[in-house]
């Protein structure tokens, strides 16, 4: 027990001078010398008993403000602490702020949530900060973001902090702490700090210079709380999944519809982690919620919207298997290598190209290995089906020459296509360098033919790759909301050893992934983008209002929109005249991860920082306490 | 506010504090030299040889100075009052009884010290007028009885007498003394003289009312001075209070708001009574406080005495 608090505990004794006021009070009803006494009516009973009550009344408040004053000043019940940057020798400083946005930051404990407590803090700090100083501020929420760069501009740095929000991301600690020593590795200041406002769930902490200082230590206590990822709807079934980060949070709850009289509650495995429930949901439910019953640290993933049954990822693989199948058999190399992609897509083998538009349903990607030309109804469809979001891959081959009257390879190329005997070797990989480090492996091909694209009409489109003599060896065209791209080499393994190199899986999955964004995900983790293509006119409309678009340059440069849904919840997405509904979830990850102990080196270097934390609650008591006796 | 002086009982008695009232001899003077006029002609009214007027009878009047033919004429009984130049006595007769002694916050002196000023100046006037003075008491401790006298030398005497007097004793249940008081000015007071009574009326026993309107009968003019502290008159208290009678057992507590109109109605009701009983006796009631001016309460005595001594 310090003085202090001895002292505050002491003042609790001062009751007694509001008693002894009482008695005094009392007694002053004394006798007064008044001769015509006899001349006075009484009225004892009134004037004595309001007197007396107002006394005890008055007594009772005095006594229990001194009282509870003592109490005041001897245990911070109410807390003046506030963060400050002390000096070491007067000199400014340079800091970075890691706030962690992530989803577990939500929880909400004795004084408000993580969030409010993290931002709080760092406004204190900011409060503490003189001209001079250099602050940068990192967010830690996956994927870390640099919300300011280092600048000395304190005003700049308050707008930054109180623009930042809470989200529902996972946690990406480590690469936020890099990412602020960077921030701050080209400043001049000798004094360098990076104050970590997290609750250290998720992620290692890495060490170097400058050290950590995690003030909000308390943050890392562990808290309970269970939390409904997300939840998929497949025909009458509802399968969700939920994160619990102990058993106690989990036990004697339930997971169940909201709105649903008829579906029976799921109750939960007592454990930690993950674990998937199954519901049944009355089909005539539209937007089927689902609710955890009991309350936990995080009231907000109790309650989770349950997305739209997503169909598989469908490609439309149209081959010949006499001439795209290895020489060992089996399935043609494009479904082979689709197949080694574990891209959870659904492949639709065809020998033709359908023309019939309804066959093109279902299916985000087309893959043509080798056309022979591609009839006008085809090809009609074809379009069609780009023009809604699908992509189109054609492997040209020697048939590219060979097309009959009426047929053409639109709208690949337009009019006739050469096949020409290789007169190189290889793929230029520095065209190619944005499939990643891939690319390499097409350095040196075994070539056997190639489509002259040089020397046709690309119809407009870009090429995004060469072969080592320039000419054309992948060319990409945007067609409505789809894509067209167009291979110079067939996947037969006659023809060359394309499709043998890894790069050749890489394009697919370059290809498989460019169709699922441009189709659409019905869920996806909350701080993940959605990409859509620059041309169409894309509004998102979430559970905090409608998202803003950024700009972003996809993987083969091409301009995109870039939406980042960072809170759980549906989104309404609307794309040109055609509207969907998705749902950001959460990352079990980010719940089961537990909040773990700051490092030593990060607790100590608060002192290292020469940061100070000021704590008043105990002068505040006895300045409340004087201010009373005035 | 000042306690009253005690009853000696083989402890110390504390002088009357006189306020600024003292020393009485100078304000005595002051206070006549501001009501004194000169040498006057008498105007009271008695028996005597110029005609004065008429007045009402009251039981007592001498029944030779009825008018008769205003009773023959208007069936109205008055007497028929001459003007006298002869039997011009003062008779003083004081107060001092411990609650005389009762001196309330912000009043100048105790009601004693403001009473023995009165007297004292009354007494001046009716020396430089030739008239003669006595002084009597009831009540009070060291009290000196002076008879009949005129003179310079009366003067001196009636002031150290007022000087030596200590407001005392509790006449409540002392009728007896009261009436024994009353007996002596009855005694030394022709038809003619003049019965100044210097008291705050409180505290008397009962029938004291009848025995001092008695000496307003048989031609002497009697005039009841009622000397008042202004905390008796307005009753400032705030709050619970506890009050304490100086004579008597009488003890109070109340609410001071809540009685202070009751009080105030009792006080008023009670100057009333007094003032009829002296009215149909021939006398009047004459209401003063401490605080007032003692030139101005000379003033009204003297004309409740008909006319300048």
């Amino acid at each position: 027990m310090s003085f202090l608090v001895a002292a505050a505990l002491g003042v609790g004794l001062f009751v007694v001078i509001p008693i002894a006021a009482h008695l005094l009070r009392r007694g002053r009803v004394r006798d007064r010398p008044f001769p015509p006494a006899a001349l006075v009516p009484a009225a004892r009973s009134v004037a004595r008993e309001r007197a007396t009550i107002e006394d005890r009344l008055l007594l009772l408040l005095r006594g229990l403000a001194i009282l509870c004053l003592a109490v005041i000043g001897a245990t911070p019940f109410v807390r003046c602490s506030r963060l400050s940057l002390a000096r070491s020798s007067g000199a400014s400083v340079a800091f970075a702020l890691v706030l962690d946005d992530s989803h577990s930051m939500r929880a909400k404990g004795a004084e408000g949530t993580h969030w409010s407590r993290a931002t709080h803090a760092a406004q204190e700090l900011l409060g503490s900060a003189r001209e001079g100083d250099a602050i940068a501020i990192v967010l830690a929420g996956k994927p870390a973001r640099l919300a300011l760069a280092a600048t000395t501009d304190l005003n700049a740095a308050r707008r930054t902090l109180s623009e930042l929000t809470d989200s529902d991301r996972s946690t990406d600690l480590e690469s936020a702490i890099e990412l602020a020593r960077s921030s701050l590795a080209g400043l001049s200041h000798h004094d360098k700090r990076v104050v970590l406002l997290s609750d250290l769930a998720g992620g290692e902490l890495p060490e170097g210079e400058p050290p950590l200082w995690v003030p909000l230590a308390d943050l890392t206590n562990p808290l309970e709380n269970c939390a409904i990822c997300s939840a998929e709807r497949h025909g009458h079934r509802v399968d969700a999944r939920v994160a619990c980060t102990s058993p106690a949070a989990a036990a004697g709850r339930s997971l169940s519809l909201t709105g649903s009289k008829s579906a029976a509650a799921v109750p939960l495995a007592v454990r930690a982690g993950e674990q998937d429930l199954g519901l049944d949901a009355d089909p005539k439910l539209d937007h089927p919620e689902l609710e955890l019953s009991g309350a936990d640290a995080l009231a907000s993933d109790d309650h989770a919207v349950v997305a739209a049954e997503s169909a598989a990822l469908g490609v439309l693989v149209v081959a010949d298997v006499a001439n795209a199948s290895a020489e060992t058999g089996g399935a043609p190399v494009l479904e082979q290598a689709l197949g080694a992609l574990e891209s959870n897509a659904v492949l639709h083998p065809v020998a033709l190209l359908p023309d019939d538009p309804s066959e093109f349903r279902g299916n985000a990607l087309v893959l043509l290995d080798d056309p022979g030309g591609i009839t006008p109804e085809a090809r009609s469809a074809l379009v069609g089906f780009l023009e809604q979001g699908g992509v189109a891959v054609a492997f040209l081959g020697p048939r590219a020459e060979q097309t009959p009257l009426g047929a053409t390879l639109e709208p690949f190329v337009h009019g006739a296509l050469h096949w020409e005997g290789a007169a190189t070797s290889g793929i230029d990989d520095s065209s190619l360098a944005w499939l990643g480090p891939e690319a390499a492996s097409l350095h040196d091909l075994t070539l056997r033919g190639r489509a002259a694209l040089g020397t046709a009409d690309l119809l407009g489109a870009s090429v995004i790759a060469t072969f080592s003599d320039k000419q054309p060896f992948l060319t990409e065209r945007s067609v409505g909301r789809g894509a067209v791209f167009t291979v110079a080499l067939p996947t037969s393994v006659e023809r060359s050893d394309f499709p043998l190199r890894p790069a050749f899986l890489a394009l697919l999955d370059y290809w498989v992934g460019e169709a699922s964004t441009r189709r659409g995900v019905t869920q996806s983790s909350a701080g993940s983008e959605w990409l859509f293509p620059s041309g169409t006119t894309v509004s998102i409309d979430g559970p905090r209002g409608p998202l803003v678009a950024r700009d972003h340059a996809g993987a083969s440069g091409n301009p995109q929109k870039s939406f980042t849904p960072v809170v759980a919840g549906a989104y309404t997405v609307r794309i040109d005249d055609r509207r969907e509904e998705r749902v950001a979830t959460i990352d079990p990850v980010e719940v089961t991860t537990l909040p773990r102990k700051p490092p030593d080196s990060a607790a100590l270097a608060r002192s290292k920082a020469g940061a100070s934390n000021v704590d008043a609650s105990p002068e505040l008591g006895f300045v409340a306490l004087a201010l009373l006796g005035l | 506010m000042s306690e009253p002086t005690s009853n000696p009982s083989g402890r110390l008695r504390r002088a009357l504090d006189w306020g600024k009232l003292a020393p009485l001899r100078l304000h005595a003077k002051s206070v006549a030299d501001g009501v004194y006029a000169g040498g006057h002609r008498s105007r009271r009214r008695g028996a005597g040889i110029e005609f004065g007027g008429q007045r009402n009878y009251v039981p007592g009047d001498d029944l030779r100075f009825i008018d008769r033919h205003a009773l023959l004429r208007h069936g109205e009984l008055l007497v028929r009052q001459f003007e006298t130049e002869t039997d011009r006595t003062l008779c003083l007769l004081v107060d001092a009884s411990a609650s005389m002694s009762f001196r309330g916050d912000g009043a100048p002196a105790p009601k004693y010290a403001f009473a023995a000023l009165i007297a004292a100046a009354l007494t001046k006037i009716a020396v430089s007028s030739g008239d003669r003075v006595s002084l009597d008491w009831f009540g009070g401790e060291r009290t000196v009885e002076l008879a009949t006298s005129g003179g310079r030398e009366a003067f001196e005497r009636v002031v150290g007498a007022l000087e030596t007097a200590e407001p005392s004793s509790d006449l409540q249940m002392d009728l007896s003394a009261l009436e024994r008081s009353v007996a002596r000015v009855e005694r030394r007071a022709r038809q003619g003289a003049s019965v100044v009574v210097l008291s705050d009326l409180i505290d008397l026993p009962d029938g004291a009312l009848e025995a001092i309107s008695a000496l307003g009968v048989r031609g002497k003019t009697l005039v009841v001075a009622r000397v008042l502290d202004p905390t008796e008159l307005d009753f400032p208290f705030t709050g619970p209070v506890h009050l304490r009678a100086l004579e008597g057992e009488a003890r109070v507590e109340t609410d001071a708001a809540a009685a202070r109109p009751q009080y105030l109605a009792a006080l008023a009701a009670h100057a009333r009574v007094w003032s009829e009983r002296l009215v149909a006796r021939g006398g009047s009631l004459v209401e003063t406080s401490s605080a007032n001016d003692p030139v101005k309460t000379v003033r009204a005595v003297l004309d409740a005495l008909g006319g300048r001594a």
